[in-house]
């Protein structure tokens, strides 16, 4: 049976979906059979990130109301064989999910898939519920800034509400991963640093992404920066992937790159 | 450092600025929003407090801080 891994974080923009799909690459290039859904409906985002964008048929919402079948809705990924993924629909409703409906749409999925990554619209509202009804563990994603840090952990304080693995006593596992940071804002003290955020949001660390200018070139290529051999933050994702599978691996040392002056002077 | 900080100090850096207000505003929020079911626990207390007494003075609080959720209920009655 599949697990459900929610990536999942209050406040919009802070790299929720650029995690979902890099960590989605990363499982699947493990070796697991994954499938990563864009839960945000109204709001497709994934499919450009993933450069699954053309190849979209049908999405999710055709799926749970029965005009398709899972199989004519899941998109193969050009690189990774392992990796399918389930676009979000366009449409202007977006209390369309049902939770029944979501319920049987990842009870088939687990059948088939090791891993369902399932990236949620950010706000706390029922898009946020439907996916992270049936978790098993959420990711939550926050930048090292006041905001992102309030609505992470507002939404931490509410996960176990919404989901029902808690109301059957169970409980999701929940993580925190830093998306952003800028090593040498944090040592001249202009940043929250990682301890900084976890002493905050009580919870355990599964990565520290740094800021990376690639990113964006990535993005604008439709090609998840995970396979760059040469991005640090590339690396956090390859670790995060890594950890989610139950490994120990070292966190990445992240320091400011001071050139000569830098060092000199700084 | 500029001369400025020579003769004042340093300014507090932001990000230990950021971390104050973080953690008082946070220590609020949390007592609102971590217990799913105090809102209904808060509208059945009135009901039955209503039940007997005719006061309309209740005051109930909640706190919370790192291991201990408290519900604080205060009732003044008659007057």
């Amino acid at each position: 049976m599949g697990e459900v891994i929610t990536i999942t974080s209050g406040k919009g923009g802070v790299g929720k979906s650029t995690l979902s799909a890099n960590l989605a690459v990363g499982l699947a290039e493990l070796g697991k059979k994954v499938v990563a859904i864009d839960f945000d409906i109204g709001l497709r985002n994934l499919d450009m990130i993933l450069g699954l964008e053309n190849r979209i048929v049908y999405d999710v919402v055709d799926v749970m109301e029965g005009r398709c079948n899972l199989s004519q809705a899941l998109i193969n990924d050009k690189r990774s064989k392992n990796l399918y993924f389930l676009p979000a629909s366009q449409t202007n409703n977006k209390d369309i999910l049902d939770k029944e409906k979501v319920r049987t749409l990842l009870e088939n999925l687990k059948k088939d898939f090791d891993i369902i990554v399932l990236d949620s619209p950010a706000g706390i509202e029922s898009g946020f519920e439907h996916s992270i009804f049936l978790a098993d563990r959420a990711l939550v994603v926050s930048t090292p800034d006041v905001s992102a840090v309030r609505d992470a952990d507002r939404v931490i304080g509410i996960i176990d509400a919404k989901s029902q693995k808690a109301k059957d006593g169970g409980e999701v596992l929940k993580h925190v991963v830093i998306n952003r940071l800028k090593p040498e804002l944090v040592e001249s003290g202009s940043m929250l640093s990682v301890d900084d955020v976890l002493n905050i949001l009580a919870l355990p660390l599964i990565g520290v992404i740094p800021d990376d200018e690639k990113i964006i070139t990535s993005t604008n290529e439709g090609e998840p920066i995970y396979y760059d051999k040469n991005s640090q933050a590339a690396e956090a994702y390859r670790r995060i992937a890594r950890r989610v599978l139950g490994e120990e691996v070292e966190f990445l040392e992240l320091k400011s790159k001071k050139g000569f002056f830098g060092r000199l002077f700084g | 450092m500029t001369l400025f900080e020579r003769f004042f100090g340093p300014k507090k850096a932001s990000a230990n600025v950021a971390k104050d207000r973080l953690t008082l505003m946070l220590a609020h929020e949390r007592a609102d929003c971590a217990i799913p079911y105090m809102d209904d626990l808060k509208k059945d207390l009135l009901e039955v407090i209503q039940k007997y007494t005719k006061t309309g003075n209740v005051n109930i609080k909640t706190e919370q801080n790192q291991n201990v959720d408290m519900l604080e209920i205060e009732i003044q009655l008659g007057s």
